[in-house]
C-alpha cells in the first residue's frame, strides 16, 4: 500500500516535470527595460481622459540603461564614437506625419536612431533600417538625417537613460537625458 | 533522482500558493482594477523625466529575437509580426481571482495599450488578418480566452472601445503550469507559422498565427 502511494506519487511528479520541460524558457525582465514616450506627451492617457488637444505627431521607443554610479559621457559613452542611444532593440522613432527636422523635410514613418556624443554637441541621427538590435551593424549609406545640438548640463544626474518630447516656445521637441547631461531635437509637424 | 526533482516542484507550487494570502495583498487592493502602475517606484523622477516603470515594456518579435537576426544577416526578410507590451508582475497576488476576472476585458499587459504589428498578412483561426498595426487585449473567461484585435490605436490599456473591434478569436488556455511571476508575450514557431504565446502566473494561451 505504502509502496503503491509512493508509486503513485512518483507518476505525479513526473507528469509535474514534464509540465515544466515542456514550457518554452521565456525571456526574463530586461534589465534596461523598454519604455515609449509620445508627442504630445502622455498621448495614450490623455486619449482614454478624452482630453487630446491635437492628433498624434511622434513617439520614441527605447530602452534604458542605468548609470548605476559610473560615468557616462566621455567614459562609458566614448566621445566622438557611435551610441546606440538606448540599449537592446535599436531605438525607433516613429513619425505619425512628415515633420521637418533642422530644415529637412522628414517623411512619416519608423526610424532608427542614433548619436555620436562628444563634450559640447551631440550629432543626432535618423537611419531608415529598422527592426534591428543595437548600433553594431549601423549602415551610414541608410541615413536620412544627421543633425548636431548642444549639450546642456543637468543640476540632478538621471539615473535611467530617458527620453521625453517637450514644447518649448511652440516648437515641440524630443529631450534627451542621461546623467549629468540633457540634448534637445526640435522638429516641426 | 526523479523523485528529489519532482519535490523540489511540489515544494515549489506550495510555496508559491501560500504567497496568495500575503497581508500585503490588501494594501495593494486599494490600486486601481487590472494597474500595477502606482505602486512604488524603483526610483523617483527627474523633472519631466519619468521614472522606470514598474511594469517595464518590452518587444518580441517573429522570427524570434529578429533583430539580433538581422544584425548577424542584413539580406534577411521582413519580420512577420512583433508585439509590444508592458509587463506587470504578480507581486504576492495570483491572476485569479486577484488580478483578473471571467468575463471582464484585460489589455494583456499594463500602460500603453499592448500593440501587434503585422508586418504581412496572416491567417488567425482561419481568419484573413491584414497587415497592419492593432491595439491587442482579451477577454478571460473560464476554460478559453477571447483574444481582440481593435483599432484603436496608442492608447492607454484601461480602457478598451468594443466599437473598433476588428477581429476576436477564442483560444483555450492551459492551466497549473510552473507560475511566472511576469506577464510574458513571446513568439515560438510551429510548422505553419508561428504561435504568440501568452503566459502569466500558471496560465498560458497560444493564439496561432498561420502565414
Amino acid at each position: 500500500m505504502f509502496m503503491k502511494k509512493i508509486l503513485a506519487f512518483t507518476v505525479f511528479f513526473i507528469g509535474l516535470q514534464q509540465l515544466v520541460t515542456a514550457q518554452p524558457v521565456l525571456p526574463p525582465v530586461d534589465k534596461s527595460p523598454m519604455d515609449v514616450s509620445y508627442y504630445p506627451a502622455d498621448y495614450p492617457l490623455l486619449k482614454i481622459q478624452e482630453k487630446t488637444s491635437e492628433p498624434c505627431v511622434a513617439r520614441v521607443l527605447y530602452s534604458r540603461p542605468k548609470k548605476e554610479g559610473r560615468p557616462i559621457f566621455g567614459e562609458l559613452v566614448e566621445f566622438g564614437k557611435l551610441w546606440r542611444m538606448g540599449a537592446n532593440e535599436a531605438t525607433e522613432l516613429e513619425l505619425y506625419k512628415p515633420a521637418t527636422i533642422a530644415g529637412k523635410k522628414i517623411a512619416r514613418g519608423r526610424y532608427t536612431v542614433y548619436a555620436i556624443v562628444n563634450e559640447k554637441t551631440w550629432t543626432i541621427i535618423l537611419n531608415k533600417e529598422t527592426d534591428i538590435w543595437g548600433s553594431f551593424k549601423y549602415n551610414q549609406s541608410k541615413d536620412v538625417l544627421r543633425v548636431e545640438v548642444p549639450v546642456e548640463k543637468l543640476e540632478t544626474p538621471v539615473e535611467s537613460l530617458a527620453m521625453t518630447f517637450e514644447k518649448v516656445k511652440g516648437v515641440p521637441q524630443l529631450v534627451v537625458a542621461w546623467d549629468n547631461i540633457k540634448v534637445a531635437l526640435p522638429f516641426n509637424p | 533522482m526523479r523523485l528529489f526533482h519532482g519535490s523540489l516542484v511540489f515544494l515549489f507550487i506550495v510555496l508559491n500558493a501560500s504567497c496568495g494570502n500575503d497581508p500585503k495583498e490588501n494594501k495593494e487592493d486599494s490600486r486601481p482594477p487590472h494597474d500595477s502602475v502606482l505602486s512604488a517606484q524603483s526610483e523617483p523622477p527627474v523633472g519631466n523625466f519619468a521614472a522606470v516603470d514598474v511594469s517595464p515594456m518590452d518587444m518580441s518579435y517573429f522570427p524570434v529575437d529578429y533583430p539580433k537576426l538581422k544584425m548577424a544577416n542584413n539580406s534577411i526578410a521582413p519580420p512577420v509580426a512583433r508585439v509590444i507590451y508592458s509587463r506587470p508582475h504578480l507581486g504576492n497576488r495570483r491572476l485569479f481571482p486577484d488580478i483578473l476576472k471571467h468575463g471582464e476585458a484585460w489589455r494583456l499587459g499594463a500602460n500603453e495599450a499592448t500593440e501587434l504589428d503585422l508586418y504581412k498578412d496572416v491567417s488567425i483561426l482561419g481568419g484573413r488578418v491584414k497587415a497592419g498595426r492593432y491595439n491587442m487585449y482579451c477577454v478571460p473567461q473560464i476554460g478559453k480566452w477571447t483574444i481582440v484585435l481593435n483599432s484603436n490605436l496608442d492608447t492607454w490599456g484601461l480602457k478598451q472601445d468594443s466599437t473598433l473591434d476588428l477581429y476576436r478569436f477564442n483560444i483555450p488556455i492551459t492551466t497549473g503550469l510552473p507560475v511566472q511571476e511576469f506577464f510574458t508575450m513571446e513568439f515560438e514557431k510551429t510548422p505553419k507559422g508561428c504561435n504568440l504565446d501568452i503566459s502569466w502566473d500558471d496560465v498560458s494561451g497560444k493564439l496561432p498565427l498561420v502565414f
